[in-house]
């Protein structure tokens, strides 16, 4: 299946939710800083937010990012018959006898009689 | 590529050239986004050390898994030759994207 609508649209929520826990980092940083304690982890919230939208970038990544293709060189051959390879266009011949044989009161009896 | 069949005999399997370059861009693709946003995620979660080549590491592996099941994980063998060397590819050369946007990402959240 194509890219969609929709894979563009959970790859820019997942961008805006990284950007998002990126800010609450940052701001729990300052919080920190501000109250003189030192750093151990991050909030929990944020560790999960911030490793969701990563999955959620990823999904949107690999299905915009295009299809895959069957491998084997006769994959693509398999559904198609031997009269869809005979037709050449180049070669189709639209003055040949069959004019005279399919309408023969035409053209046909004005040369014959 | 040839592969032995039950009774010793050969069998050869053409490959077609486009459909493989064609996947392996995709997976390039992938790849690359992945080494980058890992990377981001990793500096916003404020990972050193060792932490952060152990998170590499899930996030290749899971990408790994992440394409497996795109491909299907019984019909993987229509797409790729190989399933390692789709884990294995580029390895240490997306380490180098990972690195730069995780000290980056560091940087602007944890230090500034």
């Amino acid at each position: 299946m194509p890219a969609t609508f929709l894979h563009r649209f959970v790859l820019s929520i997942g961008f805006l939710s990284l950007f998002h826990s990126a800010y609450s980092a940052a701001q729990h940083r300052s919080y920190l800083r501000l109250n003189e304690l030192d750093f151990t982890h991050l909030p929990l919230d944020i560790i999960i937010q911030a490793l969701i939208s990563l999955f959620v970038i990823m999904y949107g990544v690999m299905n915009v990012a295009g299809d895959f293709k069957e491998i084997k060189a006769s994959a693509e051959l398999e559904n198609k018959s031997w009269e869809t390879f005979r037709n050449i266009p180049s070669f189709y011949t639209f003055s040949h006898r069959g004019k005279f044989l399919a309408f023969p009161h035409q053209t046909g009896n004005k040369k014959h009689n | 590529m040839s592969s032995k069949n039950k009774n010793g005999n050969s069998d050869v399997v053409a490959y077609s050239e486009m459909a493989i370059r064609n996947n392996l861009s995709v997976v390039e693709y992938c790849r690359t986004s992945m080494a980058a946003l890992s990377g981001c995620t990793a500096g916003v979660l404020g990972l050193t050390g060792l932490y952060g080549a152990a998170f590499y590491i899930f996030a290749v592996t899971s990408l790994w898994l992440m394409i497996l099941c795109k491909a299907g994980l019984s019909s993987w063998k229509n797409f790729f030759i190989s399933r390692k060397s789709l884990l294995t590819n580029g390895f240490f050369g997306q380490l180098f994207t990972y690195i730069l946007c995780w000290t980056f990402i560091y940087g602007m959240v944890h230090v500034y």
